[in-house]
């Protein structure tokens, strides 16, 4: 299980190595307008070809690129009906809070529980393999919260349970 | 705090402070709203300083329970019984409650274990008013009796419109709960709860507990029930309890334990959301330190010997 990880990880690592090679390029379209040309669609010319990675059914990674824009659309598993509430929860706390992000989409790509958007502005103010150590290291801790905090959800109501039965024995 | 404590926090203070002065008087007028819309209301007047008025209001209950004058059955009895010499209860009850009460605080017990108790008892008025029919039906369980002339399925608000289910019989008592939440939220969190009072009475070895049950549809138990009172989004929980659960003191235990459940479940959901939303915090506040050492460091400005600064342009 952990061996799937690792792969899915370093393959979106590596994708994002090359995917993130991103310059100005101001608006063809709108005089001195200069627009993330991956949330346009409008010129072929200027959108790669988008990656899609699959862990499995329920996982996967879209990485779209443009010549100025990248966004990175993940799904996370959500095995049962208490898993599925705790990702909405978190995701939609952290997508309130994208400002503080900074690369971070307000809302998430249809299909996708949350996105990323990174500009080349983004890459001339961060380092590029910090970056893409931030986007990995942002999905392993969205797993590992998520497990952490159903994990607090049945150790709570274990002792909640004990608890109340204890008083009548 | 894990459990739900029965005498009142609010209640306790105003009589400790009250007590320890108690020949001077003071005029007072508190209202206090506690958990399921239970609301009190404390007086006391100069003229008689001895004198506490103590007003409850109990939650609205729905169709199918009984209540008489306003009170559930049973609770006028359980008042006299609880507070004996010391109580005198006002009929009409104050306007927008449901039983008002003169206390004499003079007669309180002199020694100090038995007076302790009995304001302990005074604060704990919900579980006597509430709990009243309750405690009738399980006092009855202790001597493997039942009631006479009570109905097959017992229905006992304990919430604002809704009840919960008693079948009273001689070796034992069923109670049903129908748990319902308003948020979605909560429902999951709530439902994820209740299926652990079924685990832990299996694993965790405690054999002489009630044993306890929990389904998503009602079970055969609320068969003639009214219709609104079978659905519940959160399940159903049903407890059997046994003459051994409510033997000597066990019973006001076990009569508080069961009257507010659907409030201790509710409150540990409340719990839970407020734990994670500082754990979702502080999970951001990580993230963003993270995102913080992706910025290249700034370029400390160095300072020339005459006290002026410069940038090194790398």
């Amino acid at each position: 299980m952990a061996n799937t990880l690792r792969s899915y990880l370093t393959c979106i690592r590596n994708t994002l190595e090359a995917a993130m090679c991103l310059q100005n390029f101001p608006c063809q379209e709108v005089e001195r307008h200069n627009k993330p040309e991956v949330e346009l669609q409008t010129s072929a010319e200027l959108l790669l070809n988008p990656v899609l990675i699959c862990r499995n059914e329920a996982e996967k990674c879209l990485i779209e690129t443009s010549v100025n824009s990248l966004r990175i659309s993940i799904k996370v598993k959500q095995a049962d009906e208490l898993e599925n509430i705790l990702t909405k929860k978190f995701l939609r706390f952290l997508s309130m809070r994208a400002e503080a992000f900074q690369v971070l989409r307000r809302k998430p790509v249809q299909g996708y529980d949350i996105s990323f958007l990174i500009t080349n502005y983004h890459c001339e103010e961060m380092h590029k393999h910090k970056l893409i150590d931030f986007i990995v290291q942002f999905m392993e801790d969205i797993d590992k919260e998520i497990s952490e905090l159903k994990l607090s959800v049945n150790t709570r109501g274990r002792l909640v349970a004990t608890e109340f039965l204890k008083q009548f024995v | 705090m894990i459990l739900l404590q029965s005498p009142s926090r609010f209640l306790i203070q105003i009589l400790m402070n009250r007590l320890q002065n108690l020949e001077k008087g003071v005029e007072m007028d508190c209202h206090s709203v506690e958990f399921d819309d239970v609301r009190y209301r404390i007086q006391f007047s100069t003229k008689e300083p001895q004198i506490m008025v103590l007003s409850m209001a109990i939650p609205a209950p729905p169709p199918e329970t009984v209540f008489i004058g306003g009170l559930p059955l049973g609770a006028i009895e359980a008042i006299k019984l609880a507070y004996g010499g010391l109580v005198q209860i006002l009929d009409p009850p104050k306007d927008g409650y449901n039983v008002t009460m003169k206390l004499n605080l003079s007669k309180l017990p002199t020694d100090e274990e038995k007076r302790h108790a009995l304001l302990v008892k005074i604060a704990s008025v919900r579980e006597v008013v509430l709990g009243a029919p309750l405690r009738v039906v399980l006092k009855h369980l202790q001597s493997r009796t039942v009631a006479p002339d009570i109905d097959r399925l017992v229905a006992l608000v304990h919430r604002p419109k809704e009840s919960f289910f008693l079948l009273p019989q001689a070796e034992k008592v069923t109670v049903v709960f129908p748990m319902r939440f308003k948020d979605n939220i909560d429902t999951v969190l709530a439902t994820s709860f209740l299926q652990e009072f079924v685990e832990a009475r299996r694993t965790a070895g405690l054999n002489n507990a009630p044993p306890c049950l929990w389904s998503p549809s009602p079970p055969l138990e609320l068969r003639g029930a009214p219709n609104q009172a079978l659905t519940a989004n959160a399940g159903f929980v049903t407890f059997v309890i046994f003459p051994r659960h409510v033997e000597g003191r066990k019973l006001d235990r076990t009569v508080w334990s069961l009257s507010s459940f659907h409030a201790y479940v509710s409150y540990h959901v409340k719990c839970s959301e407020g734990f994670m939303h500082t754990r979702m915090r502080r999970r951001v506040e990580s993230l963003i330190e993270a995102l913080d050492r992706a910025k290249p460091e700034v370029e400390k400005s160095k300072k020339t010997a005459h006290g002026r600064s410069f940038k090194r342009h790398a």
